[in-house]
C-alpha cells in the first residue's frame, strides 16, 4: 500500500505501508545499525518518528528481554527495507499491533540528508494514494501534536513510587527521578547499589530525601528539558545536600537546576557511534547517544566544570562540580543500544561520589 | 599526545611476491601509510621484492628497496639507512615474521632501531597459539577446545580425545597454510604430518570443529592511550569451516542483536588492551552458536589485513593511513576525519548501505585439485559490491565478478555442490530456489544463517514472478528488478528478451542508477569525498564535482594472469592524467586495490566492471573519454560496447585492437610485414587435423579455439599424441569451433617486448628475455633485461619489427609483444594492445615511465612534446631478473610442472649489478631456497641430457652430491661422474621420491614431455612442492639456478635503492 511521511513544511517521502495508525511525530533519525528494539522501546523517543539510517531492520527479530520499558513509545518507524519472511516478521507485527506505523521503502539517505540540514520538524505518516491526499491528512495529525501539554517527560514518567531490592547488599541507597527512565539505567543502580527508590518526575525534594538515599540519579527522558514542570525546583532543593547523577534529561533538568540554559539542537544526536572526551575518567571513548537539546556552556555557573565534550561538534557531553557533588551525562552511559566504555561513569558515581 | 618528533626516518617492510593469502591489500595498506608519513615529513624507506606494486614506484617513498625480504638484506638496508624505527604492520605476515626474526637476532638491537605499531611481544601473542589462548583465559573470553601438538603421536592421541571433524592450524603460517579439516582420522594422520611440517616452529593446534558456527570479524583500532574503536564488523554468509578469505562476506554484521553485538565488541576491547597491542589496527574472528549464541574467539591478528582493507574500502575508513600516524605517535582523536573533514577519527563508521565481498576461485587452472573450500584459502582475488539492500550488494557482487553479464545464470543444480562447501556454490543456491527448495531445506545442507538465505529466496521468487509482472506493469516489475540488483542481461534472459531491448525500456521509464556517497556517517555529516557507488534505490544521485572527466576502467578481481600488475598501470595512468591536469573518474570492483583508494583519482566509483554499468558511469560523469588499455583484458573485452553506445574510446581505436586481437587479421598483417610467424592451422575435427599435420610439424601446440588463459593447450610431439588430444577434448573442438593448431618452436627463446606509440613517435620499453624456453606460459617464466643471451643485431630488429608492427596496427598508447627467436630467426607470436603485465616489471627494469607515455599518447601528444629520445632502456646500468611465484601448495592434487597455461600468482624481481647477483635475488624473492651443499636429484628427458651434463660437472665442483633415476644416473655415469642411482617409483621402494621425503636431497632438476612420463613423475615434483625443496622442470632454469647458487656462495649481499624515474610532462 502506497504511504507518505509528510513533514510540517509540506514536503512529501514516499514509501510502503506496513501497517499501524496513520501518526504524527518529530521526525529525527538514528545512526545504530543494531538496536531497533531498544531505541523503540526508550521512552526519551516519545514523540518521535525513528528513521533508522541503517537500511535493513528486523532482522534478528525481537527479544522482550532486551526492552528499556514496557511499552513502544515511538510514533512510527521508517526505513529501507524490513525484514518480513514467514519465518520471520515479529518485529514488524511487534510494531503494528501496538498501533506504529512502519514505512519502508523510503530514500532514507535522501531523508536524512534533509533533517540534517533543516533540522528536525514534525511530520506524520499516513496513508494515501497521491502527495497531495498525504499532505491533507496529515495537516490534522500534525496540528494536534502541536497542542499536546509540552511535559513529556510527566507523560514517560511512573506515576507512582516503586522499589526495588540493589544486587549489592553493601552499596548505598539510590533514589531515582524517573523522567522516562530506561530499564538498563535501573539495572546498572540495582547491581551496585541496596536499594531502589524509583520517583514520578513531579516528586519533591522533601519526598526524596524522607527516604534517606545515599545519592539521586535523574533519568534520560523525553521532550524539551526547558518544559519539564517541578523537576527543576525539586533538583535544585537536592543540590549539594546530596551526590546527583544525570543522564540525558536528567543531564539538562541537573544544568537548569544549577541555572544554566539549554537549546534545540538542529538535528541532535542520536546513534551510537559519538566520540566523547571524558576528562573525568581520562579517557576518549564512542558512545551511545540520543538528545535533541544541549546545555549551553556559556550558561553554566563557574563552580561547574564542562568535563565531558563531542568530539564530533564540541558540544557539552556532562558536567560536573565537587562543590555541588553533581554530576550530569549527556549521552548513555547504560548503552542499550550502544557501545559500553562509558559504563564506568556509574562506578564513578558510587565509588567518588557517594 | 602529539607525533613522537625523534621518529625522522622509517622503514615499512613490504609483503613480498603476490601468493593466495596475502595480496594487493598490502600493497594498497603501504602506499596509503607511505603516503601519509611522507606527508609528515618522514623519510620513509620502503623494502619490497614486488615490482609490480603501486609502493614500489619510486615517488611513494624517499627510497624504494626492491630487494628480497629476508633478514640478510633487511639488515643491509638498516646499515645503509640508518633508520630510527621499522613499522611492520603493514606487509602482512611476511613483515610480522620478518621484523620478528629481525628483533630475535639482535638485529634491531644493534642498529637501535624500534618497532613501531605492534612489539615483539603482540606480534607472537598473536601467532604463538598458547600464549593467545592464556591471554584469552585471562579475559574470559573462550574458545574451541584445542590442543597443541608437537609430536605426531601426540598428535594422534588429541585427535582420539576432541573426535572428528578437527581442524589443524599450523602456527606461524599464512592464510591458514598447511592447516585444513580433517573428517576422518585417514585424513588427520597425513594432515597432522603435513601440518606439522609447514610450521616454522613445528607446532600445530589441533581444535575441536566449531564448523556452521556463525563466524563474524571485527576490524578495530586502538591508540596509544587506549581509544578503541571498531571500524567494520563483517559477518561471514558461509558458516565456520571456510577461511574467511574464502567466505562470501558482508558489512555490516547484519544478525546480531545489539546485545551480542556489545558483548562480542567489548570482547575484542578486552583482547587487544590484553595482548598489549599498542597503537594501529588489528582484527578479531569469532564463531557464534546458531542456536545458543555461544561465542569463541578464532584468532586476532595485530596487523592490518586483508580484511581491514575490505573494512576500508567498505567504510570509507583509511585504516592503514591512521594505523601509521597512530604509530609515529598521533591519537585518534588528532586525526581528521578525512571523509568528512569536519569530525575526528575516534568514531565508528555508521553505513546506510550493505557491502557484499565474494572471493573469486582458479581451481580451474590446477587440474586435478579438488574445488572444495576449508580453513585453508585457495581463492586468488575477490570483488566487493556496495548496494542499499544485503540483495542489491550481493548481486552487484555477483555481475562484479566477471563470469557472466546475467551474474546468476542458471546452472545444473548439484546437491553436492551445495552441502560441501565450494567456489560455485553461491550459484547453485540461487538456482536451488528456482527448483523449489526452500530456506528450511538449505538451511540444513549448508547451516547458512536462514535470514542470508531468505535474501536469495527474495530475489529467485522475484525472477519467477517477473514475467508476469513484466506483462502487467513493464515499469513497476522493471523498478523492482533493478532495485534487487538484477543485471538487464539477466532479466532480459528471464523475459526473452535481448538486453538492448530492456535497456531502451529502461531508459525510456528513466530507470537509471543513481549515484550515492561513502561518507562513513550514513549521511550525519556533510562530506565531499568523491567516493561513490549506484544504486536503484535513492530518488536522486549526488553532485559529481568534476567536469567531463576521463574514465578508467580497472582491472576487477585478481586471477591467475590478470592481478596487481594492472592496478600498477590503472593508479599510474591517473595520475599521469591528473598531471596533465584532467580529471579522473576511476572504476574498479576489487577492494585489494589501491585504484579504489579515495584518493587514487578526482573521483571513484565502486562498480562492477561490466558494459552495463561503465555505460551508466559514462553517461553520469559526462566523460570525455574511457581508458582501456590499462586495467588489461577486462576493459578490452567491454570497449566495443561502450563505444557502440556511443563512448569515446581513448587511444587506440577498435580497429586496432581488432586487428591485434583478431588471429586472421594478425595473421594477415605479419604476412603484409613480412615477419616469420609459426605455421598454423585450423581443424574441427581429427581428418582436418591429420590433412594439416604435415603443414604446421611437429612438435606443434593445440588448444581448442575460445579459451582463456591457455586452458587445455598441450605440445604435441607427434601423431599418436595428436590423435589422443583430438579424443580427450572432443567436446571442446567442433567444425565450428575449431582446434588451433601451431607450429612449437621448440627450444626457442622467447621474449616480451612492451611500447608505446604516439600519433607521430614510439618508445621501446625494453626487451625482456624470458628464461625458460618457448612453451612454458609467459607469465610462468623468469625473465631478465637487458636480454642475456639474444645477439645485440637480434634485439635492434626485434625493435624494428614491433615498431612496425605498432605503426601498422595504428596502436595510440600500449603494445605488448610476445616474440621468439629461433636460430635466430624471430617469429612474431602475439600482441595485446594494451598495458600487459610486464609494463610494471619493465617500468622498474629500465627506469622507463611507460605508463606516463601511455597517457600522453592517449592524449595525443606529439613528438616534440614528448621527446622519445629521452627515453633509452638500454642505458640501465644494471641487471634485472623476474621471478615467479607458484599456488602449488594450496592445492595438493595439482602438478607444478610449467607449461602453456598460466599457473603463477605473482612475481619478484631480483635487481643486480650483473645477471648471476639479480637471479639469486630473483629466486631468494621467490621464497626458493638456495641449498649451499646436499644432492641434488636429476631426473631428465633425453634432450636435456648433454646441458645437465656440464651443469652436473658444475656442481659436483661445488661440492655438490648427484642421484638420478636410473637413466640419467647411467649417463652420468659413463661420462665420469659419480652418481648415485635410485628407483622410480613404480620400480618399487625405497625410490627417489622417498629419498626426496626423507630430507637428504637438497634440490631436483625434473624435465620432462608427454603426457605420460608427466604422469608418472608428478609424485617427484610433488614431494619438491610439500618439503619446499626447489624443483627446476627446465632445463634453462636449472643454468639460471647453479649461476644463483654460485653468486650467493660468493657470500656477497648489496642492496641499493631504484633510481628515480623520471615524468614525462
Amino acid at each position: 500500500m502506497k504511504a507518505w511521511l509528510v513533514l510540517e513544511t509540506g514536503e512529501t517521502f514516499e514509501g510502503t505501508w506496513n501497517g499501524g495508525e496513520d501518526r504524527a511525530g518529530e521526525v529525527v533519525f538514528n545512526t545504530s545499525h543494531s538496536g531497533y528494539e531498544e531505541i523503540a522501546t526508550d521512552p526519551s523517543y516519545l514523540g518521535q518518528i525513528v528513521c533508522m539510517t541503517a537500511p535493513m531492520m528486523g532482522n534478528y527479530g525481537v527479544d522482550k528481554g532486551v526492552w528499556e520499558s514496557r511499552k513502544i513509545w515511538i510514533e512510527g518507524f521508517i526505513c529501507l527495507q524490513l525484514q518480513k519472511t514467514t519465518r520471520d516478521q515479529s518485529w514488524m507485527t511487534r510494531l503494528t499491533e501496538a498501533g506504529i506505523p512502519i514505512l519502508s521503502d523510503v530514500d532514507t539517505r535522501n531523508l536524512v540528508i534533509r533533517l540534517r540540514s533543516g533540522g528536525t520538524p514534525l511530520g506524520a505518516l499516513v496513508r494515501a494514494e497521491t502527495s497531495e491526499q498525504a499532505q491533507q491528512k496529515s495537516r490534522n495529525l500534525i496540528e494536534a501534536k502541536r497542542g499536546l501539554d509540552k511535559d513529556w517527560v510527566h507523560i514517560a514518567s511512573r506515576k507512582e513510587t516503586e522499589d526495588r531490592s540493589g544486587k549489592n547488599m553493601v552499596g548505598p541507597r539510590i533514589a531515582v527521578l524517573d523522567f522516562g527512565s530506561k530499564e538498563n539505567i535501573l539495572r546498572e543502580l540495582e547491581s551496585r547499589s541496596s536499594a531502589l527508590r524509583i520517583f514520578p518526575s513531579r516528586a519533591s525534594a522533601e519526598q526524596v530525601m524522607s527516604w534517606k538515599p545515599d545519592g539521586v540519579m535523574l533519568t534520560n527522558g523525553p521532550g524539551d528539558p526547558a518544559d519539564v514542570k517541578v523537576a527543576v525546583e525539586t533538583v535544585r532543593d537536592l543540590l549539594g545536600n546530596i551526590p546527583i547523577f544525570g543522564i540525558c534529561m536528567g543531564h539538562q533538568i541537573l544544568a537548569l537546576a544549577l541555572g544554566a540554559k539549554t537549546y534545540k539542537m538542529k538535528f541532535g544526536h542520536r546513534g551510537s557511534n559519538h566520540p566523547i572526551r571524558d576528562d573525568l575518567l581520562g579517557m576518549i571513548y564512542v558512545t551511545s547517544q540520543n538528545h535533541g537539546y544541549a546545555v549551553d556552556a556559556k550558561t553554566l555557573p563557574t563552580d561547574v566544570k564542562v568535563t565531558h565534550v563531542n568530539l564530533n561538534d564540541q558540544t557539552v557531553a556532562g558536567i560536573c562540580s565537587e562543590t555541588r557533588r553533581c554530576l550530569g551525562i549527556q549521552y548513555h552511559p547504560e548503552a542499550c543500544p550502544g557501545p559500553h566504555e562509558a559504563q564506568k561513569l556509574f562506578q564513578f558515581f558510587m565509588e567518588k561520589m557517594i | 599526545m602529539p607525533r613522537r618528533q625523534e621518529i625522522k626516518k622509517v622503514l615499512i617492510i613490504g609483503s613480498g611476491p603476490i601468493v593466495i593469502g596475502q595480496a594487493c591489500e598490502f600493497d594498497y595498506s603501504g602506499t596509503q601509510a607511505c603516503k601519509a608519513l611522507m606527508a609528515e615529513g618522514l623519510e620513509v624507506i620502503l623494502v619490497n621484492s614486488n615490482p609490480a606494486t603501486i609502493m614500489t614506484d619510486p615517488e611513494i617513498a624517499t627510497r624504494v628497496y626492491v630487494e628480497p625480504l629476508r633478514v640478510e638484506f633487511l639488515e643491509k638496508i638498516l646499515e645503509k639507512e640508518k633508520p630510527d624505527a621499522v613499522i611492520p604492520t603493514l606487509g602482512g605476515q611476511t613483515a610480522l615474521n620478518l621484523a620478528l626474526e629481525l628483533h630475535s637476532r639482535g638485529i634491531l638491537q644493534k642498529h637501535s632501531v624500534e618497532l613501531l605499531g605492534a612489539t615483539p611481544e603482540v606480534i607472537k601473542a598473536a601467532e604463538d597459539r598458547e600464549l593467545f589462548r592464556n591471554i584469552l583465559d585471562k579475559v574470559g573470553a573462550k574458545y574451541p577446545a584445542s590442543h597443541l601438538v608437537r609430536t605426531y603421536e601426540h598428535g594422534m592421541a588429541v585427535g582420539e580425545e576432541l573426535g572428528y571433524p578437527l581442524i589443524l592450524r599450523p602456527n606461524y603460517t599464512l592464510g591458514g597454510g598447511g592447516g585444513g579439516i580433517a573428517y576422518t582420522p585417514e585424513d588427520y594422520q597425513s594432515m597432522l604430518a603435513q601440518a606439522l611440517h609447514e610450521s616454522p616452529t613445528s607446532e600445530v593446534l589441533v581444535e575441536a570443529s566449531i564448523l556452521g558456527w556463525k563466524e563474524f570479524e571485527l576490524e578495530v583500532m586502538r591508540d596509544a592511550p587506549g581509544t578503541f574503536v571498531v571500524v567494520c564488523a563483517i559477518e561471514n554468509l558461509d558458516p565456520c569451516g571456510v577461511h574467511t578469505g574464502d567466505s562470501i562476506t558482508v558489512a555490516p554484521q547484519q544478525t546480531l542483536t545489539d546485545h551480542e553485538y556489545q558483548a562480542m565488541r567489548d570482547e575484542a576491547r578486552k583482547i587487544i588492551s590484553e595482548v598489549g597491542l599498542q597503537t594501529g589496527g588489528a582484527n578479531i574472528q569469532f564463531a557464534v552458536h546458531p542456536e545458543t549464541g555461544e561465542r569463541v574467539v578464532i584468532e586476532m591478528n595485530p596487523r592490518v589485513s586483508r580484511s581491514s582493507a575490505l573494512a576500508s574500502k567498505a567504510t570509507g575508513f583509511p585504516i592503514a593511513k591512521i594505523a601509521a600516524l597512530l604509530a609515529i605517535g598521533y591519537r585518534l582523536d588528532e586525526i581528521r576525519n578525512d571523509i568528512t573533514k569536519t569530525t575526528p577519527s575516534c568514531y565508528e563508521p555508521a553505513l546506510d548501505y550493505v557491502v557484499t565481498k565474494i572471493p573469486r576461485f582458479a581451481f580451474e587452472k590446477f587440474g586435478g585439485a579438488k574445488d572444495q573450500l576449508t580453513t585453508q584459502m585457495k581463492s586468488v582475488g575477490e570483488v566487493m559490491g556496495i548496494g542499499r539492500t544485503l540483495q542489491e550488494s550481493l548481486m552487484k557482487a555477483m555481475a562484479s565478478l566477471e563470469g557472466s553479464d546475467e551474474a546468476i545464470p542458471e546452472v545444473l543444480l548439484s546437491t553436492a555442490k551445495i552441502s560441501y562447501p565450494n567456489s560455485r556454490r553461491i550459484w547453485h543456491l540461487f538456482q536451488a530456489f528456482r527448483d523449489g527448495k526452500t530456506v528450511e531445506d538449505l538451511h540444513a545442507l549448508t547451516g547458512i544463517t536462514p535470514w542470508f538465505l531468505e535474501q536469495l529466496e527474495g530475489i529467485v521468487r522475484f525472477e519467477q514472478s517477473l514475467l508476469s509482472q513484466y506483462a502487467k506493469d513493464p515499469e513497476a516489475a522493471l523498478k523492482a528488478a533493478k532495485k534487487l540488483g538484477f543485471t538487464d542481461a539477466r532479466i532480459a534472459k528471464v523475459l526473452g528478451l535481448t538486453e538492448e531491448r530492456i535497456r531502451t525500456q529502461r531508459r525510456e521509464f528513466g530507470l537509471r542508477p543513481r549515484y550515492q556517497q561513502v561518507d562513513t556517517c550514513a549521511g550525519e555529516f556533510e562530506s565531499s569525498t568523491p567516493y561513490f557507488y549506484s544504486s536503484y534505490w535513492p530518488t536522486a544521485s549526488v553532485s559529481l564535482g568534476v567536469k567531463e572527466p576521463v574514465v578508467v576502467i580497472g582491472s576487477g578481481p585478481n586471477r591467475i594472469g590478470q592481478g596487481i600488475e594492472f592496478d600498477y598501470s590503472c593508479v599510474r595512468g591517473v595520475k599521469a592524467f591528473r598531471r596533465a591536469g584532467i580529471p579522473v573518474a576511476m572504476v574498479n570492483s576489487n577492494p585489494e586495490t589501491v585504484s579504489t583508494d579515495y584518493d587514487t583519482s578526482d573521483v571513484l566509483f565502486f562498480e562492477p566492471l561490466t558494459a552495463e554499468s561503465i555505460d551508466e558511469i559514462l553517461h553520469f560523469t559526462g566523460a570525455r573519454g574511457f581508458v582501456a588499455q590499462l586495467g588489461g583484458q577486462t576493459p578490452i573485452n567491454i570497449a566495443p560496447r561502450l563505444v557502440q553506445a556511443g563512448h569515446t574510446l581513448m587511444g587506440s581505436s577498435l580497429e586496432a585492437i581488432d586487428l591485434a586481437e583478431d588471429r586472421g587479421l594478425f595473421t594477415k598483417i605479419c604476412q603484409e610485414l613480412d615477419f616469420q610467424i609459426p605455421n598454423s592451422a585450423m581443424a574441427g575435427g581429427i581428418e582436418t587435423a591429420l590433412a594439416k599435420e604435415s603443414h604446421v610439424g611437429y612438435p606443434m601446440i593445440c588448444r581448442p579455439s575460445y579459451v582463456l588463459g591457455g586452458r587445455r593447450m598441450e605440445v604435441i610431439e607427434n601423431r599418436e599424441e595428436l590423435l589422443s588430444y583430438f579424443e580427450r577434448h572432443k567436446e571442446f573442438i567442433l567444425p565450428e569451433k575449431p582446434c588451433m593448431m601451431d607450429q612449437f618452436l621448440a627450444g626457442a627463446l622467447e621474449v616480451d617486448v612492451d611500447l608505446v606509440r604516439g600519433v607521430d613517435w614510439c618508445v621501446v620499453g625494453g626487451i625482456v628475455e624470458h628464461i625458460e624456453a618457448a612453451g612454458v606460459h609467459s607469465g610462468d617464466s623468469m625473465g631478465v633485461l637487458p636480454p642475456q643471451r639474444l645477439k645485440e643485431d637480434t634485439c635492434s630488429r626485434i625493435e624494428t619489427m614491433a615498431i612496425r608492427l605498432a605503426n601498422r596496427l595504428g596502436v595510440i598508447g600500449h603494445l605488448n609483444l610476445q616474440l621468439a627467436v629461433k636460430d635466430d630467426v624471430v617469429y612474431m607470436l602475439e600482441a595485446n594492445p594494451r598495458s600487459s603485465r610486464s609494463v610494471p616489471f619493465v617500468v622498474k627494469a629500465a627506469g622507463m615511465p611507460l605508463i606516463d607515455l601511455g597517457v600522453a599518447a592517449m592524449l595525443g601528444h606529439d613528438h616534440e612534446r614528448v621527446q622519445p629520445a629521452k627515453y633509452q632502456w638500454r642505458s640501465t646500468n644494471s641487471v634485472a631478473v623476474k621471478g615467479v611465484v607458484f599456488p602449488f601448495k594450496k592445492f595438493p592434487e595439482a602438478d607444478s610442472i610449467l607449461g602453456p597455461e598460466m599457473k603463477s600468482t605473482g612475481e619478484s624481481m631480483g635487481r643486480g649489478s650483473d645477471y648471476p647477483e639479480a637471479l639469486m635475488k630473483a629466486f631468494l624473492s621467490s621464497n626458493m631456497t638456495l641449498p649451499p651443499n646436499g644432492e641434488v636429484f636429476f631426473s631428465l628427458r633425453d634432450k636435456d641430457k648433454d646441458m645437465a651434463l656440464l651443469l652436473a660437472k658444475e656442481l659436483l665442483k661445488m661440492g655438490y652430491r648427484l642421484s638420478g633415476t636410473a637413466g640419467t644416473a647411467r649417463f652420468f655415469e659413463e661420462n665420469g661422474l659419480s652418481c648415485l642411482s635410485l628407483k622410480k617409483v613404480h620400480e618399487g621402494r625405497p625410490h627417489c621420491v622417498d629419498r626426496i621425503r626423507s630430507g637428504e636431497v637438497s634440490f631436483v632438476v625434473n624435465t620432462t614431455t608427454g603426457r605420460r612420463s608427466i604422469e608418472a613423475s608428478f609424485n617427484i615434483r610433488r614431494a619438491c612442492t610439500d618439503y619446499n625443496i626447489p624443483c627446476l622442470t627446465e632445463s634453462d632454469a636449472a643454468e639460471a639456478f647453479v649461476l644463483a647458487l654460485q653468486n650467493s656462495r660468493k657470500g656477497l649481499l648489496s642492496v641499493s635503492p631504484l633510481s628515480r624515474a623520471f615524468e614525462v610532462s
